[in-house]
């Protein structure tokens, strides 16, 4: 076989990329090699098809440059196919004569400039079109056409295949088919695929870029341009090499969580939380003073959590922001000395923590250190149920039942066996949100739930958040320093400042 | 004051010893309802003091502490850990009055002046509480006759009792009522109570007596506890420099091999401790563990009979007056051994290894825990009290022994445990001198030096009958069964 030196590197430096004003990539960095075979993957809406089309020279460089794109590329879209059908209909609208055009013909678009027609014959039959080489392209169906398109890709003798869901609508026999001619293909020619689902990765797949969409930046855009016409756009999130396995499984679930439109399990009916009084706030914090000996680390502090009202708290280290929280969730000893007033208590009256502790849920890093019983990961989330670390009552079915679900939820219902401490910090940090959301508490704390998580985790860990703070019951309490982990929802913020 | 258990007939001493029971987690269904709303005075504020007051509190009970005025006025260690922790401090005058329930946690020895100082200060009819019984039973206090006495000892450092708690567990508990002072009958219903407030009943209560938990615990500390790994720490070590054993190596072996060898005694009990080795060693371990019991056991027969008749407590007492004097000696003699002078070498030792190499110390844990509890029972000690101050608790002074050597082990425990340690060190050392003479690398070092793992068929089975016909093996599967239950649940 042929050997792809026809293409050089391909190199995207921090490129934007516009498609009509629809759309931006934006600050694209990727380089393609030769004999890497990529996939694009992403979030609804982030780009995708637009980075694929960019590829075969479709977009307008507004900033960066774009080096090394191939001359021949083999493309197969959705929106290549909407076009090549549409200029199909209007070669129809066109002809004024009053005779009934028949549009072109398969067998023509297919061998027309063909550049391999032996291949060509063969796949043609590989597909079952033989029947319909007659037959006008624009009288196939949408399987039909996009067979068509696939086609006269492969058989282009491309210096690059760019295939955006090519699987999609494929039968199975098809698709076998198909997969089974590009593995054949691998070493004559680099391929670009873009798939929502992981499952359908052909194994030859080298690479994986992952899109997502860039807020932050059309909000930046927006004020600097003052340009409310600007589209979405979207960015290159990272890439992931199929060998490291770590990354690529993440990347599975960041996928998984991100695509998948599933909601938050139900609570335990069995284990109902009492009821709290609505027109009292959760948290009502009082001159709150922590001091250790003379050295004073948070002074005299009013504060007042309502229902519904999210929060994010921030400060540099050393402010208290722990200490705070630890008055809350009861953790400080020094909740007996201040005045506090949670979930309905005055602290210090013979409150149990463990009645101010079930209606929190929490996650921070000092948790994850300590949660280092060797456990199932279904065990840590059933815990959640009894604010313990570990499990050290008999769990109901039911509740093994909801523990299920989020194990589903997260992508994870695989490794529900598997022993907690032998994931990796970031699942680990999943689950650990899992366990604090389990049973639907009315106060979720987040101390800073993306610290010591790489960038993909961080992804992971802001797509799960997101989708608890669009549910309604839970009032999030969200504490950070990285100004770009923003949870949407959240508009009440309180500062800390350094006392000491 | 006269030795209490002393004063007693036997017929009433051998009803007391026999009493240990595994409570059943309905027995708590009460939880701290007999102790809301009362006022629950700590004296001390060392490990125990600051940790039990500290899950206490978060249980929803009052708690306050009494100090020394002296610790008060120099703020003291003491003083800040309580009124750091947002604790109400006072004197004993200011507080003890107005306390429900007084909580004793000063170390054994400062008990007899702690409660003649506070007896007098405690309203009618409220509750002293004890975590040791020595006080009781040994110095034979006399507690006013309207108040209750109650024992609580939760069987953990005090670290662990609140790590536990933290964690939504607990740690495995006694309780005992003091039955000569129980006027009103209420003290189970606040031994209970108090130990649902510190966390206990979730990972197990046992219900003693004030002398079941004496002679039972010191018995124990004396001997498999304490004594015999220290014993066995110095005689192993020893025994391979002579046998030209590289002394790191050595060193590591002695001080992780404890942790190693009784992590699966915990698990199955002595036979799953020797299943853990190869058919040849494991006879050779009970070849020598034989030996072992018939040469150490007037020893361990002397130390009961010495806990039983009050000897012990007395000698120990007049060090106590004589300022500690042999305590002091002997503590500076141990940190003196070549063991404890010799670091653990940087080699990798693999978990398998500590077995294989160690068969010598394997057998002296066989030999002690059963010993222990052929000792206790004989002298009327009922076999549950017998099976967790022998077998149960020795992984648990392993550890200490793992995390720095015989000199954590003896700072972890309490003096009383300490003085008996050294007491069967100094006897034990030189009724096995001759015993270790035959003693080779193959045993303790080394590894057995054999072709092939082949054993005499019927010798086996007779060694693994054995094994599992020991009296302690059959009460540690049901009491390790009921632990399971209520353990973590992994």
């Amino acid at each position: 076989m042929e050997p792809s030196s026809r293409l050089e590197r391909i190199q995207l430096n921090k490129a934007t990329i516009s498609f009509d004003d629809r759309f931006t990539l934006s600050e694209i960095d990727w380089i393609i090699e030769p004999h890497q075979h990529w996939v694009i993957t992403g979030t609804n809406g982030a780009g995708k098809s637009a980075l694929a089309a960019a590829l075969a020279g479709v977009g307008k460089i507004e900033a960066g440059t774009v080096q090394g794109l191939p001359k021949n590329v083999g493309l197969v879209s959705f929106e290549a196919q909407a076009e090549l059908i549409a200029k199909e209909l209007k070669k129809d609208d066109a002809d004024i004569m009053d005779v009934i055009s028949l549009g072109t013909p398969v067998s023509e678009m297919i061998f027309e400039q063909c550049q391999d027609p032996e291949l060509a014959s063969d796949l043609v039959e590989k597909f079952g079109l033989t029947k319909l080489l007659d037959r006008a392209f624009r009288k196939l169906s949408t399987g039909e056409t996009r067979k068509v398109m696939l086609i006269r890709a492969l058989s282009s003798k491309p210096d690059l295949l760019i295939l955006d869901e090519p699987f999609d609508g494929l039968d199975v026999d098809t698709l076998a088919m198909l997969q089974a001619h590009l593995a054949s293909i691998i070493d004559t020619v680099p391929m670009v695929l873009v798939l929502n689902r992981f499952d359908e990765m052909p194994d030859f797949i080298t690479h994986v870029a992952y899109l997502d969409k860039d807020r932050s930046d059309k909000e930046r855009l927006e004020k600097k341009r003052g340009d409310k016409k600007r589209g979405d756009s979207g960015r290159l999130a990272f890439t992931v090499e199929r060998q490291d396995e770590a990354a690529f499984n993440e990347l599975y679930q960041l996928l998984h969580l991100k695509t998948t439109d599933l909601s938050v399990p139900e609570a335990d009916p069995a284990t109902k939380l009492p009821a709290l009084d609505p027109s009292q706030p959760l948290v009502k914090l009082k001159q709150a003073t922590i001091q250790y000996g003379d050295t004073v680390i948070v002074d005299k502090l009013d504060w007042t959590i309502e229902q519904g009202q999210h929060w994010q708290l921030s400060g540099p280290n050393g402010s208290g922001k722990t200490g705070v929280l630890s008055l809350i969730t009861g953790d400080h000893p020094q909740c007996y000395t201040n005045d506090i007033f949670v979930f309905g208590f005055q602290r210090g009256n013979g409150e149990s923590i463990w009645q101010i502790k079930q209606f929190i849920g929490y996650v921070s890093t000092a948790l994850q250190w300590e949660y280092r019983v060797s456990t199932s990961c279904k065990n840590v989330i059933i815990s959640g149920f009894y604010d313990s670390i570990g499990v050290y009552t008999k769990s109901t079915d039911h509740q093994k039942k909801i523990a299920d679900q989020w194990l589903e939820l997260l992508g994870m219902q695989e490794r529900s066996d598997q022993p907690f401490n032998k994931l990796s910090y970031g699942d680990q940090r999943l689950l650990l949100i899992a366990r604090a959301m389990v049973k639907h508490p009315p106060l979720l704390i987040l101390d800073e739930p993306c610290l010591g998580l790489d960038d993909m985790n961080r992804q992971l860990v802001l797509a799960l958040i997101e989708k608890i703070c669009a549910g309604k019951e839970t009032t999030v309490l969200y504490v950070n320093h990285h100004t770009e982990d923003k949870i949407k929802e959240i508009d009440n913020h309180l500062a800390l400042e350094k006392n000491h | 004051m006269a030795n209490y258990f002393n004063t007693l007939p036997l017929r009433e001493q051998l009803a007391q010893l026999a009493k240990c029971r595994f409570m059943y987690s309905s027995e708590f269904a009460d939880g701290v309802d007999a102790l809301k709303g009362k006022k629950m005075v700590v004296i001390g504020c060392g490990a125990q003091g600051l940790n039990q007051g500290l899950n206490l509190r978060d249980s929803g009970l009052d708690v306050s502490y009494a100090l020394r005025p002296e610790a008060i006025e120099q703020k003291r260690q003491s003083w800040k850990n309580a009124s750091e922790n947002g604790f109400v401090v006072g004197t004993y005058e200011e507080l003890i009055p107005t306390a429900d329930v007084v909580l004793n946690l000063t170390p054994d020895k400062q008990h007899s002046s702690v409660v003649t100082a506070v007896m007098p200060l405690m309203k009618e009819g409220a509750c002293l509480s004890y975590s040791h019984g020595f006080n009781i039973v040994e110095e034979g206090m006399k507690v006013r006759e309207d108040l209750t006495v109650i024992m609580v000892a939760p069987k953990c450092p005090g670290s662990e009792v609140r790590a536990e708690y933290v964690r939504g567990f607990g740690v495995p508990t006694l309780i005992a009522v003091h039955e000569a002072n129980d006027p009103k009958g209420e003290g189970l219903a606040l031994a209970k109570a108090y130990a649902v407030g510190t966390g206990g009943h979730k990972a197990g209560v046992l219900m003693s007596s004030f002398i079941a938990e004496v002679k039972s615990d010191l018995m124990g500390e004396q001997t498999i506890l304490c004594g015999m790994l220290q014993t066995g720490s110095i005689l192993c070590f020893n025994k391979m420099i002579e046998e030209g054993v590289e002394p790191g190596y050595a060193s590591k072996l002695i001080q992780y091999g404890w942790e190693n060898i009784t992590e699966a005694l915990k698990y199955g009990g002595v036979t799953n401790m020797l299943d853990r080795l190869s058919n040849p060693a494991k006879i050779k371990a009970f070849d020598l563990a034989e030996e072992l019991k018939e040469i150490m056991r007037p020893l361990y027969n002397k130390h009961q009979d010495d806990i039983m008749s009050g000897h012990f407590s007395h000698t120990m007492m007049e060090d106590w007056a004589n300022d500690d004097a042999n305590l002091h000696k002997w503590r500076a003699e141990t940190a003196e051994t070549d063991f404890e002078k010799t670091p653990a070498g940087n080699v990798e030792i693999t978990e398998q290894e500590y077995f294989d190499n160690g068969i010598l110390m394997v057998a002296m844990v066989k030999a002690g825990v059963e010993l222990a509890f052929e000792t206790m029972t004989a002298a009327g000690i009922i076999a549950e009290s017998a099976y967790y101050e022998s077998l149960h608790e020795t992984p648990l002074i392993a550890n200490t022994i793992a995390r720095k050597k015989l000199y954590e082990m003896n700072a972890t425990i309490s003096d009383t445990a300490e003085y008996g340690c050294y007491l069967y060190n100094h006897a034990c050392v030189p009724l096995l001198a001759d015993f270790m003479k035959g003693i080779k690398s193959d045993v303790i070092g080394k590894g057995l030096d054999v072709d092939d793992n082949g054993v005499d068929n019927a010798r086996l089975i007779e060694v693994n009958d054995a094994l599992r016909a020991h009296p302690v093996e059959a009460v540690g599967a049901v009491l390790r069964g009921h632990m399971a239950d209520m353990k973590k649940i992994i």
